[in-house]
């Protein structure tokens, strides 16, 4: 209703603080699409720091051993891709190259399509072997349900893996029925499905969890890592970006970078050129009414 | 090749949805109601084969493994709930539902979410961690319990529980900014995934189907 006040009451002033007020929206999308796509064609470079939550996440794979398993629930639709695709990717990349085995599976039915390409992207790099090297596991309804079944038997849980192949038969998972062989549980996710495996896997069993999240979950997810539910954590495309970083392996999220840095700095600046204007504005209302009341 | 004409319909799309950042069209209503459509249809195919074929006729009725035929009868009396006069039957099976879950749900949530989160909320000893932590602790115990009198409705807001609220009034907006910020740096992040997506992939994959 202010708004409307304001715009009812100033437009067609001109003056430079009415102006600010009442940009024409499309101005800034114009002005935040430039900032978003310069930076994508011409990069920067702007330094990147590392935070505690990322590095935790890094170690906590990298302290696992070879031939050790790690279970990587990709937990997300493509509306997320671009946040935590470069998650997914480093993650794989980080354990492939460290000669870890991944039991990978998906708790959205959107994700199976996800997960299968960036498996096969990360697994033909550095030539891993389905069955041996890698298994995924598909899409099981009711995710509560799988979690915690998970921790009795997963060949139980998924008595085929997403191809219909029958996982008492693949030689990954002969070695492999529980949470008890799992070194480590890897959730990206673009819910609070972290907070379900920390309840589940994590609270039932035992289980060391890291988590990938959108950068919207990331305020929610942080009081579980303070109290150590959760042994690591990127958030949003800034987590991944530190996450490449680390593993020294450039990606996406890197590149991303610039583009975020940028927008955020024009995102700052209308805002305080909208709450200057709005002061200035403000202010001589003022005047102009206490010249009118002396009048 | 066919792999490339998807990249360059998407992006056709991408530019439609973005249309609608000039005004309301006809390209943009159509991108939105055939993404509305494919969802619908994908979601439906996907879980009617994750759940009832996968999960029931083929456990059932193929490995005769009749212990799941109860949940699946239970299933079916939700389907109750399309017709008016047989609603009633649906019940049954929400309240098995209900009751299962809280008793599965409840004592995990209470341990992970709030008796743990509460011990969280206490400062290390003196001695066990840096002083930067014990002062961190601190300050997260104190932001906890003013917020905690903010929401306490049960007393009167004037002096020491009106000054101890308004303490939790400004660690609730530095929450809510920060949250703000993150969602701001989320959406921008989608949007470095659509430009990245028409400035990388779209240009390789016109190369490849173009003459």
């Amino acid at each position: 209703m202010a708004g409307r006040r304001n715009d009812e009451g100033l437009r067609g002033t001109g003056r430079f603080q009415d102006i600010l007020v009442n940009l024409d929206r499309r101005i800034i999308f114009l002005a935040i699409a430039a900032a978003v796509a310069f930076p994508i064609l011409l990069p920067l470079n702007l330094p990147i720091q590392v935070s505690n939550e990322a590095r935790a996440y890094f170690e906590e794979i990298e302290r696992l051993s070879s031939g050790e398993v790690i279970l990587l629930s990709l937990d997300y639709e493509p509306d997320t891709m671009a946040e935590l695709d470069p998650m997914t990717l480093a993650t794989l990349r980080h354990a492939f190259r460290k000669d870890l085995r991944v039991v990978a599976m998906t708790t959205y039915a959107g994700g199976v399509g996800i997960v299968e390409r960036i498996l096969g992207e990360a697994s033909r790099e550095y030539g891993k072997a389905y069955g041996t090297d890698y298994v995924f596991l598909g899409y099981n309804p009711d995710w509560s349900a799988t979690m915690l079944r998970m921790g009795e038997s997963i060949k139980r849980t998924y008595p085929t893996d997403h191809y219909g192949r029958r996982t008492d038969e693949i030689p990954l998972l002969s070695e492999v029925d529980s949470y008890e062989q799992i070194a480590l549980v890897a959730t990206i996710a673009a819910s609070a499905l972290a907070e379900y495996w920390v309840i589940w896997a994590g609270g039932k069993y035992n289980e060391k969890i890291i988590t990938g999240n959108t950068a919207i979950q990331a305020v929610l997810i942080y009081p579980y890592y303070q109290t150590g539910q959760l042994s690591g954590f990127l958030g949003g495309l800034k987590g991944a970006a530190e996450y490449e970083r680390l593993i020294e392996r450039d990606g996406a999220g890197v590149r991303g970078m610039d583009a975020q840095s940028m927008a955020h700095l024009l995102i700052v600046c209308f805002i305080i050129a909208g709450n200057a204007g709005f002061l200035i504005q403000r202010r001589s209302q003022r005047r102009a009414r206490v010249g009118g009341g002396d009048a | 090749m066919w792999g490339d004409l998807g990249i360059v319909v998407a992006g056709l799309l991408t530019l439609a949805i973005f249309s609608l950042l000039y005004k309301d069209n006809p390209v943009y209503k159509f991108a939105e109601h055939l993404l509305v459509g494919v969802s619908a249809g994908y979601y439906v195919v996907h879980y009617f084969y994750s759940s009832v074929i996968r999960k029931f006729y083929v456990p059932v009725f193929q490995q005769g493994d009749i212990w799941l035929l109860p949940g699946g009868v239970l299933g079916i009396l939700m389907l109750g709930r399309l017709w008016k006069r047989f609603q009633w039957i649906s019940r049954y099976a929400i309240a098995f539902y209900v009751a299962a879950w809280s008793g599965y749900l409840i004592p995990s949530v209470l341990q992970e979410r709030i008796l743990v989160q509460i011990a969280g909320t206490f400062p290390p000893a003196v001695g066990e961690a840096s002083l930067w932590t014990i002062l961190g602790a601190i300050l997260i115990l104190v932001g906890v319990a003013s917020i905690l009198v903010y929401f306490y409705f049960s007393a009167e807001h004037r002096g020491a529980v009106g000054r101890i609220s308004r303490i939790g009034i400004v660690f609730l907006m530095v929450g809510f900014g920060a949250s703000f910020g993150y969602t701001v740096m989320g959406r921008v992040s989608l949007l470095i995934g659509r430009f990245q997506f028409l400035f990388e992939d779209l240009p390789k994959s016109l190369g490849r189907v173009g003459p």
